[in-house]
């Protein structure tokens, strides 16, 4: 049983090294960024306490979105969806990329106190 | 007879009301006095002359230098006036041996005044003074023109002076719709809480129409349509006032005085008991002070006692008693009747003349006594009853000799009665207390003694039953029994004896605790409101570190992968983009630190459209790129 699971795993590493371009490869490690940011500040929480509540879900906050928001333009960009967003080229969801950001800061920033 | 009419509104408070009203305000000798000392004023002008001098004759006081009075007067006569010369005549004719001459030029221009065109005040004054001056005046001609101003000017000093102006003209004139005004104006009075009568233009204008009302039907000979009730409620409002602002309205409440007073009519009657309305044995007469508004005695009325019967069991003791006239003053030896101690209701009535108003009056009247205490008998009592009580009989006001001890197996008793000292009828005061001094602490005790169905008053202490009351504490009391009530001339505070207590398990404190109530609390601080507790900085810091290593992450793998900047191009827009989006972040850092959302969003606005549009052109181009690449 685990041996089939890491052989699956293994695979899937090998592909994804293999057929995944350079640029989602760039916006992945991004995402694992924000992954291991989010779970250290979950961490402290469930570590240390929720005090200051407001700047923990602030920050959580911002985390999760970012990682939405992230996603979004990895499946925006990927050549192999391009069917699937005829009107939406890569700078388009670049940009939009950008603009959502400018929104999630600002919300952030308000909550953090 | 200064003396007489005493401040005794208090008195009067005491009266009942029944259906007819008697008066709660009226002018006492002192308030006449103070009258008379406002109109004796010096003269300044005429116009203060006429009222002092008119005024004062009202109150039947004549001034002193009459001749002094006169030679002012004419010397500030101006014969051109019609109201110089009003007041001129009037205070003349009030002084005596005083004659003013009028020549044919003033007589004319008082006979001109005469007509529809002047005012009422106009033609009030030129009648005046034409009667006053003995000269002749048409009464029709007057009449006419007071009809015209009447139905001209509406206002109740205009009809009021019309009426005093209708009271100087000849009886055959017909008067009879000016004397229908009384009762016009008598409706328009306010009715204040069925007390007061009185006009909104003030208490000038209601003393005015009184006298007005008055005169006039004194000289038509007609009783005026004013009710009792309507008279003493006029009484009430013009005589409650006691300090006058003005001349003028010193002397219109003096002639509404001279008017009530002495008119053919009604004459409002004020009874008031000299000092307060009790009788005892020492004081048996029962006094009361007769008089009218002006505080003048009434001798020649008779007072009658109509009923008198005991507030409480409503017996009567007196039917039909007369008072007897002594010095002014009617009394009546009330003590005569034997009457018990307590409250009577008189209902009391003044007759002798059909014009008395008022004359039914309730009075409350006390009758005090003195009080004795016989058989005041001590005892201690066991509570087994297996000794029997021993009794020691203390007579007032000395003081039992031996004390007595009373410890938690005895009780302590104490049985008296309480006699009438004149007539050994058994009293029940209002208050019978028995009181517990500790002389050492300082500590009382106070009970109530209560009569049983024979008015035998009893008292007893159960010591172990009461220690709560005494704080268990042991000791010598000294007892006293305090007697008290409104009709009892000697009210009693007598130490009858000492009495020694012992309480089982002294529980009371060693020192007595003054009662904390009213000395200063412990001061509360304020407690501020503390802030949470925060985790020790080292610990912040290790997980500040650790949420930012991530970053290092990062950059480690884009550099692994290969991310570079080399397709940067130099163009305008792409550094215009990339300032802006920078400018945009550090917006972020400075509304966390100084700035609020809307300062934010303004500078947000600015920011972002310019880094927009750049990065709109930046986008572009690179798409472009792309395209041609591909």
């Amino acid at each position: 049983m685990s041996n089939s699971v890491f052989s699956v795993l293994s695979r899937f590493v090998e592909e994804y090294r293999s057929s995944t371009p350079n640029k989602l490869k760039m916006i992945d490690a991004y995402l694992l960024y924000i992954l291991l940011t989010g779970v250290f500040q979950f961490l402290y929480c469930v570590l240390v306490g929720t005090f200051p509540f407001n700047s923990f879900l602030s920050g959580f906050i911002a985390c999760v979105g970012s990682f939405i928001l992230a996603v979004c333009l990895r499946i925006q960009i990927n050549p192999q969806n391009k069917g699937d967003f005829l009107t939406v080229s890569p700078e388009r969801a670049f940009a939009d990329f950008l603009f959502a950001h400018t929104v999630l800061h600002l919300v952030v920033v308000n909550f953090v106190g | 007879m200064a003396h007489l009419c005493l401040f005794s509104l208090l008195v009067l408070s005491l009266v009942i009301k029944t259906q007819t009203l008697t008066p709660s305000h009226h002018l006492t000798t002192s308030d006449v006095a103070r009258l008379q000392a406002v109109l004796s004023q010096p003269l300044t002008d005429l116009k203060s002359a006429y009222y002092s001098v008119v005024g004062l004759s009202k109150l039947g006081i004549f001034v002193a230098d009459a001749d002094e009075t006169c030679r002012f007067i004419k010397s500030n006569l101006d014969p051109s006036s019609v109201e110089s010369l009003f007041y001129a005549a009037e205070a003349s004719q009030a002084l005596s041996g005083c004659e003013i001459s009028v020549s044919n030029d003033t007589r004319d221009l008082l006979l001109a005044t005469v007509s529809e065109d002047s005012t009422a005040s106009q033609i009030h004054q030129s009648v005046s003074a034409l009667s006053s001056l003995g000269l002749p005046l048409a009464s029709q001609e007057v009449v006419s023109a007071l009809k015209a101003r009447i139905s001209k000017e509406d206002n109740v000093l205009a009809i009021v002076l019309a009426l005093q102006t209708a009271s100087r003209l000849s009886q055959q004139a017909e008067l009879g719709d000016i004397l229908e005004e009384i009762e016009d104006l008598a409706a328009r009075l306010d009715d204040l809480g069925g007390l007061y009568l009185q006009f909104e233009e003030g208490l000038e204008a209601t003393a005015l129409f009184v006298s007005a009302a008055y005169a006039l039907s004194d000289h038509v000979d007609m009783e005026p349509p004013l009710k009792e009730d309507q008279v003493i409620q006029l009484v009430n409002s013009i005589f409650s006032k006691k300090s006058w602002d003005s001349l003028s309205e010193a002397f219109s409440v003096a002639s509404a005085a001279a008017a009530l007073s002495n008119n053919r009519f009604h004459v409002p009657v004020i009874v008031s008991a000299q000092g307060p309305a009790a009788v005892s044995h020492s004081h048996p007469f029962l006094q009361l002070q007769v008089t009218d508004v002006l505080c003048q005695p009434l001798t020649s009325a008779t007072v009658l006692v109509e009923s008198a019967s005991a507030v409480t069991s409503k017996s009567a003791i007196l039917s039909q008693a007369p008072f007897t006239l002594r010095d002014g003053v009617f009394e009546l030896n009330f003590m005569d009747n034997q009457p018990a101690s307590g409250y009577y209701q008189f209902s009391v009535v003044i007759a002798g003349d059909s014009r008395f108003v008022a004359n039914h009056v309730e009075l409350k009247v006390k009758v005090s006594t003195r009080v004795a205490i016989n058989n005041m008998d001590l005892s201690v009592v066991d509570k087994d009853q297996s000794i029997g009580p021993k009794t020691t009989r203390v007579e007032y006001p000395t003081k039992a000799k031996a004390s007595f001890m009373a410890d938690s197996h005895q009780n302590f008793a104490m049985t008296f009665q309480l006699v009438d000292e004149t007539t050994g009828v058994e009293l029940t005061p209002h208050q019978t207390f028995v009181r517990l001094h500790n002389q050492k602490t300082g500590q009382e005790v106070v009970f109530v003694a209560e009569p049983d169905s024979k008015n035998l008053y009893k008292f007893e202490l159960d010591t172990a039953e009461r220690k709560t009351e005494f704080d268990s504490i042991s000791g010598t009391y000294a007892l006293y029994l305090m007697v008290g009530d409104a009709t009892l001339e000697n009210p009693i505070l007598w130490n009858v004896a000492d009495v020694v207590l012992k309480f089982l398990d002294e529980e009371a404190p060693s020192t007595i605790q003054a009662k904390t109530l009213y000395t200063p609390k412990p001061e509360i601080q304020h407690l501020f409101r503390e802030p949470e507790k925060k985790p020790p900085t080292v610990v912040s810091n290790t997980f500040t570190a650790l949420v930012l290593s991530p970053f290092l992450l990062l950059l480690i793998l884009w550099f692994k992968l290969g991310a570079n900047i080399s397709n940067f191009t130099l163009s305008p827009s792409t550094i215009l983009f990339h300032i802006g989006h920078a400018a945009m972040l550090g917006l972020m850092y400075v509304y966390w630190t100084h700035l609020n959302m809307f300062q934010t969003l303004k500078y947000l606005a600015i920011i972002g459209s310019l880094t927009f549009l750049a990065g709109n052109r930046m986008l572009a181009q690179k798409a472009v790129k792309r395209l041609e690449r591909k």
